[in-house]
């Protein structure tokens, strides 16, 4: 298991060999020191020490980027003049039916809940993803995080060895750079933007470890120095981030998939979307409680149906793939998967054979931790123009997103002076799709 | 093009709440010609009396070369500077000091780094920055920067760049009027844009929708040329459901009569019109409009006023900077509900910058020369540490970008070089530039300074691992603080030339012993040695933050 990647750093032989260089005075000094570090390694502001964390619950995020069609996977209007040349099939939860490009999710439906009725209203890459990704709008003179940066705040732990937010993405739409916003630098995702190992996780070969370690303890030291009788959660934050090095840089395993034995990793299969689904399952497995997977290429304004043909199959073998390992290692009943982009695609099919922006009847799947598989919330008309039954923004989805995980989604934050709850006051989450 | 007719100045057709509770008559404030240190100290020891607290100490003469160089020329001190000024036993040393760092060529870099953060969050382009610089090289006043960035004229090759706040900003009407609000008049206006303000009595929707009218009128042309409309209102709707149209308003202005449109003659409107379609077609910036809003804007926050938006917002985020908190927290929360921590003092200092045409050095020079600036940060009472509006220990304050990445170029550079560009003014000045561009790079990983500010774990994990960190700046080469330490034989000087060099102080004594017993366990790798003696210096929150 993931854990025992750690590290041996804990050993008290490694104390006594840090120590040796600093002399018998730096002993008695960094042990008096030592009660205003493990003070400062809390970064007392943000109250972590006080919450009441959700112990172990995680969050997948498959986002397809550029905006999937909802009519080629999960509410398709076959025979209809917006239907395209794909059928519908039936699913293992009577009654539901989704794309044929989907069979083996249709063999999993009893884990998954459709969500047919989102109108987010807004159908440009950059004002939707910004909308999708923080669960509002844009606001001049505040900058909201999004969902992994709140998810890291409510789920991640002060002291975590692991990172609390991994966000990977590779190309064009998906590249859009979210973030903390407001909640500040501690809850930056770690970006991997090129290959499945982050940057700068690895120790260089011109230092060897033991210097490496010791040359933080002599930085440590100094720091804690400094920062006697200077009260400031901004100096904290400094200390935090350089005490959580070398246990992340412990973690450099988890992102590395040729230590998953062949047979899974054939599961998955040799796909970039597949190492990265593989690659989050480890991370998940490990603790960490936010990963995002951005896939992009989804935006098919030509040639839609071979461009889902690919996309749709590939997502098909891949989240089944994910369910199933997740089900089978115990982890998909503490594991929320989502799929989630910026937006849908037009009924209407253009000459093209593309589809373009809709913003006014998409869909969205939640799976696992909280949720109540197999079944389907809202409903749009025939030919899938629009909303009529069970209309939701992404408020509403953040807010069931949130519950699933067991967290109050009118929770406050503090924004200066003002209260920012989790999502605007008033919001319902869809107790229908929650377990 | 028809003449502007204000029929009269302002007409309060809608009620509104003064935010003047903190409103102070001129009578009640110190006389105006004391000088601005003594009306500081005067001020800030009257409150902290009032508390019944005994402020800090000063800070040592490294520690107060440190922060004040850093607050004026935004770099730490070369270990050259940091020498003589230990070694200087001048009785006034610390006003020289400060009237140097004024009058020398660092302090114009690094108050256009300042501001172009507070404009335009680091992301101006080249020739806004540039734009910037050459504006307090030329000692233009703050006014006047503001007045050429709601009116920039992109006619004039040297004055287009201002144009860059708005243009950035002119697909958005919110943007405009919120980042104008904040940054010049110190109101964060946009919770009032839906409803009135749930938390300020002060703001309706009236006022957000006031400000926003100064802007509503302006838009990008086809070509991307900022233009003005002649005509044009916004509509709002308010949470009772009535649709009103928005009427001009500066926060406490009351509203503020225009010419009406409704008088125009049928030529006038045509001729409005028909500037309008052939503006957005032009291949050249249009001509201003013939009665502009956003001009109205310009004279109306630049106009006399005891509620003083501008001054005041001025004089309080400089304030900010250099105590680490405003005078009015949050900056951008300037209302009734929220005064002044010392409403005298900030009224006085308004008073003095608009008495002084916003000279920006006098107002510097004011400031650091007085005691409450020139505290220890340290907190060393058995008491808890006093609330930072009370100034009565120095704040802890983290570098900006720029002024980190500049710092971490100073401080691994050989100290002879830096003691050769230091030579003379326009050398450095030049080397400065070169400095500042050849750090661009480092300092986009670094977090801006703002609230509730933190260090990431991407910061702590460049540094660790990091190659450039390796390979620049603890390279083992001549123009190379690690390349000039190994050239000295005793392990306790190179440790105090370290010091000097990073820390801009020498070593306490156990300092000394810990990092002369780090160099002695390595006696088989002294390179190696030194390099990580200098990363721990240069990853020590000592030198992270200005304190």
């Amino acid at each position: 298991m993931a854990n025992t990647y750690r590290g041996c750093c804990g050993s008290p032989e490694h104390g006594l060999t840090r120590r040796r260089f600093l002399g018998t005075s730096a002993v008695a000094v960094s042990t008096a020191l030592a009660a205003d570090m493990s003070v400062l390694s809390v970064l007392k502001n943000l109250a972590l020490a006080d919450e009441v964390k959700q112990q172990e619950k995680r969050v997948l995020l498959l986002w397809l980027a550029g905006g999937a069609s909802q009519l080629e996977t999960w509410d398709p209007k076959p025979g209809r003049p917006t239907g395209g040349p794909f059928r519908a099939i039936e699913t293992n939860v009577p009654g539901i039916r989704i794309s044929e490009l989907l069979p083996k999710l249709a063999q999993r439906q009893h884990r998954t809940a459709i969500i047919r009725s989102l109108n987010t209203r807004n159908a440009d890459h950059g004002g939707g993803t910004e909308l999708m990704e923080t669960g509002r709008g844009k606001e001049a003179g505040i900058a909201y995080p999004d969902l992994g940066a709140m998810l890291a705040r409510e789920l991640g732990r002060a002291d975590s060895t692991v990172p609390d937010y991994v966000s990977m993405y590779t190309s064009t739409e998906g590249r859009h750079k979210g973030g903390p916003g407001f909640l500040g630098a501690r809850f930056a995702p770690m970006f991997l933007d090129n290959g499945l190992m982050p940057e700068n996780i690895h120790r260089l070969e011109t230092i060897t470890d033991l210097d490496h370690r010791e040359r933080l303890d002599l930085r440590n030291l100094l720091s804690a120095q400094f920062a006697r009788a200077r009260d400031s959660a901004a100096v904290g934050s400094h200390n935090s981030a350089y005490s959580r090095v070398r246990g992340l840089m412990a973690s450099d395993k988890l992102f590395d998939i040729s230590l998953e034995p062949q047979h899974i990793r054939d599961q998955y299969g040799p796909s970039q979307f597949g190492e990265q689904v593989l690659a989050a399952r480890r991370l998940i497995e490990a603790g960490v409680p936010f990963v995002k997977v951005a896939r992009p290429w989804w935006d098919s304004h030509g040639q839609n149906f071979e461009t889902h043909l690919e996309l749709a199959t590939e997502l098909d073998h891949v989240m089944s793939t994910l369910l199933d390992d997740l089900a089978s290692r115990g982890l998909l009943e503490n594991t929320l998967v989502i799929t989630l982009g910026e937006f849908g695609r037009t009924p209407q099919i253009n000459p093209s054979l593309g589809r373009d922006h809709f913003a006014s009847a998409w869909s969205a799947t939640l799976s696992g931790c909280g949720i109540k598989g197999g079944t389907v919330y809202g409903k749009t008309d025939d030919d899938g123009n629009q909303v009529v039954d069970g209309e939701i923004g992404a408020e509403e989805l953040f807010a069931t997103i949130f519950n699933a995980l067991g967290i109050d989604h009118q929770k406050e934050y503090q924004f200066g002076s003002r209260p920012i709850p989790l999502t605007n006051p008033g919001t319902k989450s869809v107790s229908e799709v929650l377990a | 093009m028809r003449l502007v007719r204000l029929v009269s100045l302002a007409l309060a057709l809608v009620p509104l709440v003064a935010a003047d509770v903190d409103r102070l008559f001129a009578d009640d404030l110190p006389p105006s010609d004391r000088p601005i240190e003594q009306v500081v100290d005067a001020l800030i020891e009257a409150r902290l009396a009032e508390a019944n607290v005994t402020p800090a100490p000063d800070a040592d003469d490294a520690a107060f070369l440190r922060r004040v160089t850093l607050d004026l020329a935004g770099r730490i001190p070369t270990p050259g500077e940091v020498q003589n000024y230990l070694a200087s036993s001048e009785p006034d040393k610390k006003s020289r000091l400060v009237d140097r760092l004024l009058a020398g060529p660092d302090f114009v870099y690094h108050t256009r780094n300042e501001y172009d953060l507070l404009l335009m969050a680091g992301k101006g382009s080249g020739e806004w920055r540039e734009w910037l610089l050459k504006s307090f090289q030329d000692d233009r006043r703050w006014p006047q920067i503001f007045r050429e960035v709601m009116l920039p004229r992109e006619d004039k090759p040297d004055a287009k760049a201002a144009a860059e706040f708005l243009k950035s900003r002119a697909r958005n009407v919110d943007d405009m009027t919120n980042d104008t609000s904040r940054q010049f008049f110190g109101v964060s206006i946009n919770c009032a844009k839906c409803h009135d303000h749930p938390l300020v009595p002060d703001w309706a929707q009236d006022h957000y929708y006031g400000l926003a009218s100064f802007f509503n009128r302006t838009y990008l042309t086809k070509k991307q040329f900022l233009a003005e409309r002649e005509d044009g209102d916004l509509k709002f709707r308010t949470t009772a459901g009535e649709e009103k149209q928005a009427r001009l308003i500066f926060f406490t202005s009351g509203e503020i009569a225009e010419p009406s449109l409704a008088a125009r003659s049928d030529a006038e409107r045509k001729a409005a019109e028909e500037k309008q379609n052939a503006d957005n077609e032009r291949e050249t910036p249009p001509e201003p409009a013939s009665y502009s809003r956003r001009a109205q804007l310009v004279e109306i926050a630049l106009r006399p006023d005891p509620a003083g938006f501008f001054p005041r917002t001025f004089v309080n985020r400089l304030w900010a900077r250099l105590f680490g908190q405003g005078l009015v927290a949050p900056l951008d929360q300037m209302h009734s509900g929220n005064p002044p921590s010392h409403p005298a003092l900030l009224a006085w200092l308004a008073r003095d910058a608009e008495a002084h045409n916003y000279d920006l050095r006098r107002l510097v020079r004011g400031l650091v020369l007085s005691r409450a600036y020139g505290r220890t940060s340290r907190w060393e009472q058995p008491t808890e540490r006093p609330p930072e509006q009370l100034f009565a220990v120095a704040a802890v304050k983290p570098l900006s970008p720029m002024q980190f990445g500049l710092s971490l170029a100073i401080a691994t550079a050989n100290p002879a070089e830096l003691a050769q560009w230091r030579e003379n003014d326009e050398q450095w000045s030049a080397r400065r530039s070169d400095l500042e561009n050849r750090s661009q790079g480092l300092a986009s990983h670094f977090e801006i300074p703002g609230d509730n500010f933190q260090v990431g774990l991407g910061e702590a994990l460049l540094f660790s691992n990091a190659p450039q960190i390796e390979g620049e700046l603890l390279r083992d080469s001549g123009d190379r603080l690690v390349g000039t330490l190994k050239t000295i034989g005793d392990r306790d000087e190179a440790v105090r030339a370290a010091f000097l060099s990073v820390l801009s102080r020498e070593p306490q004594p156990e300092e000394s012993e810990w990092c002369g017993n780090f160099l002695a366990s390595r006696g088989d790798r002294p390179v190696a040695a030194l390099q990580q003696l200098v990363w721990a210096l240069v990853t020590s929150s000592e030198f992270r933050f200005n304190y």
